[in-house]
């Protein structure tokens, strides 16, 4: 079987550029996301835009999804020099086969564990989280060297025109063609599923795990069953429990409809890559605070009815918390917040990742600074 | 994909130290950087019990090898019949649906069979998954023919020709002086 002339560098570097730029926007807006969700004194992540964290999250998912198809042609262009010989060569090449052995595994590896955890489907048998994150440095380092190494011959490749002469035949594809199918099948993979984002693609993304649809217009990722909630949240004896140091406050449903309301267009945007604008309402989260004679400089521990878990609580930075914006809700699109929303009322905070969202609140504590 | 999909030909790696290459100060960060970066990750990945890192590692031996040794020769073996049956025009965008339809089954892999629906939440795999792949497919599949026609109706333009001509093309050369 003759290799198709197809393959060579001029595919390759192209298509390796756009794979790399892929993979990049997917490592920063991943790394975004993470420090977010574990916050360092050194990282800094505003309240503004109110829908950045929408866009950084979109497009670490977006990006993943478009290195799907980039990534199956970069390995077609190159694939016959895995039986190129000597197989195993000198030691420098053997450490270059091995960059690339580890490159290509964690890419799979990241894209299949990403791909599987937008639809929630853990059929792997790992923490999808600590493994993504610590893989994506693999991969990222990984891609890096392999630049590295490569530099010289992308930079020759990426000098040289297509060279369609080289594809021969009268009549057939050229590498152009090769170059154009692959933004096709881009943009494709984009449309079929970035609606869940994007709504004006919502209906053309039949690959979507999310519709976009949800009690109240919004979609749910955590239920009041699976959260384990039900009973508390539905009890009369409900109350929330605003601490700072030895002051405490009580308040009853009734008592928090009272306080003066406010609404506020804002997006839940979910760490697997959905997201919904919304307009909610309820109590501004700072006039709680001050409620209980809290500093603005102060982070929030948000405590959830659910019982002890990886997200039951968070905190919120004194950024978030000090923000006009910021609300423990109580509507949802103007309704009562639905009980898979969060009932009886839950954090919604500009820029700020769905599962930091905390719903079924319990409790806010003041941190000691 | 295991380690032999360098670029360079022959079977040295790729040269390390080029006669005039300005880059190699660029060259040896991302080495470095590289090697930096991958190494925190391999550290992060230790901390792991022995099994977890144990699964890890097959899951991602396994996609590799599914690449190298079962989708990839498929591919070939498809473009290789498939080249001797579709002839002329109708090969670039055969190719291209192609691509786009292996595209659509690995997008459609987590989603087609809702293997993570729960019923408690009804807003998570909420489409029609099958019928949304065959649709796409088959509009794919419709755009062959659309593309076909259209290009049958455009002129062959002439760098269209002159550019699918090989190196050894060397008819109408100017006459010797």
């Amino acid at each position: 079987m003759k290799p198709s002339p197809l393959r060579g560098t001029a595919v390759t570097a192209r298509v390796g550029l756009a794979l790399g730029v892929a993979i990049a926007v997917c490592f920063l807006t991943g790394l975004i996301s993470h420090f977010i969700q574990h916050p360092q004194p050194w990282f800094f992540w505003p309240t503004r835009p109110v829908w950045l964290y929408r866009l950084t999250q979109g497009l670490h998912v977006i990006s993943g999804i478009a290195a799907i198809p980039l990534l199956v042609v970069k390995l077609w262009s190159v694939w016959p020099k895995l039986f190129e010989r000597p197989i195993l060569g000198g030691l420098v090449r053997q450490l270059e086969r091995l960059s690339i052995l580890v490159l290509v595994a964690s890419m799979f590896f990241q894209l299949s564990t990403g791909l599987l955890n937008t639809a929630q489907w853990y059929y792997f048998q790992f923490f999808f989280t600590t493994a993504h994150y610590a893989m994506a440095w693999v991969a990222f380092g990984a891609l890096v060297v392999h630049i590295g190494v490569k530099l010289p011959v992308i930079r020759r490749a990426l000098g040289e025109p297509l060279d369609d002469a080289a594809a021969g035949g009268s009549v057939g594809p050229s590498r152009r063609s090769v170059l154009v199918g692959t933004g096709l099948a881009v943009a494709l993979a984009t449309v079929v599923t970035a609606g869940q984002t994007v709504p004006w693609l919502r209906k053309l993304s039949v690959l979507a795990p999310r519709s976009g649809e949800g009690p109240q217009g919004v979609p749910v990722n955590r239920s009041a069953i699976a959260a384990g909630v039900i009973r508390r949240a539905k009890s009369p004896d409900y109350r929330l429990t605003v601490t700072h140091g030895s002051t405490t406050r009580l308040f009853t449903i009734a008592d928090l409809a009272a306080m003066p309301q406010v609404t506020h267009q804002l997006p839940i945007a979910c760490v697997e890559g959905w997201s919904a604008n919304a307009e909610w309402t309820g109590v501004v989260l700072a006039d709680l605070l001050a409620a209980v004679g809290a500093s603005p400089d102060s982070d929030v521990r948000m405590i959830s009815l659910e019982p002890p878990g990886p997200y039951s609580r968070t905190v919120l930075p004194a950024r978030h918390a000090r923000d006009s914006q910021t609300l423990i809700a109580l509507k949802l699109n103007g309704q009562i917040l639905d009980l898979d929303h969060g009932y009886p009322c839950r954090l919604i905070a500009p820029s700020r990742p769905g599962v930091l969202q905390t719903k079924w609140l319990a409790r806010i504590e003041v941190v000691p600074a | 994909m295991t380690a032999a999909h360098d670029e360079d030909d022959g079977g040295d790696a790729t040269p390390f130290q080029q006669p005039g290459d300005g880059l190699m100060v660029v060259r040896i960060v991302l080495l470095v950087a590289g090697l930096a970066a991958g190494l925190y990750g391999a550290w992060l990945l230790w901390e792991f019990p022995v099994v977890i890192i144990v699964r890890i590692a097959v899951w991602a031996g396994v996609g590799l090898a599914l690449h190298d040794f079962v989708f990839a020769p498929l591919c070939a073996a498809l473009g290789f019949t498939g080249r001797k049956l579709i002839r002329g025009r109708w090969w670039t965008p055969v190719t291209v649906a192609g691509l786009c339809t292996v595209v659509l089954g690995l997008l459609a892999i987590p989603v087609f069979a809702k293997p993570g629906l729960r019923p408690d939440n009804l807003t998570v795999l909420n489409r029609d998954y099958p019928l949304g792949l065959w649709v796409s497919i088959a509009v794919v599949w419709a755009c062959v023919p659309i593309y076909y026609v259209i290009v049958r109706r455009l002129p062959v333009r002439q760098y269209e020709a002159v550019e699918r001509e090989g190196a050894d093309d060397v008819q109408g050369q100017p006459p010797p002086v």
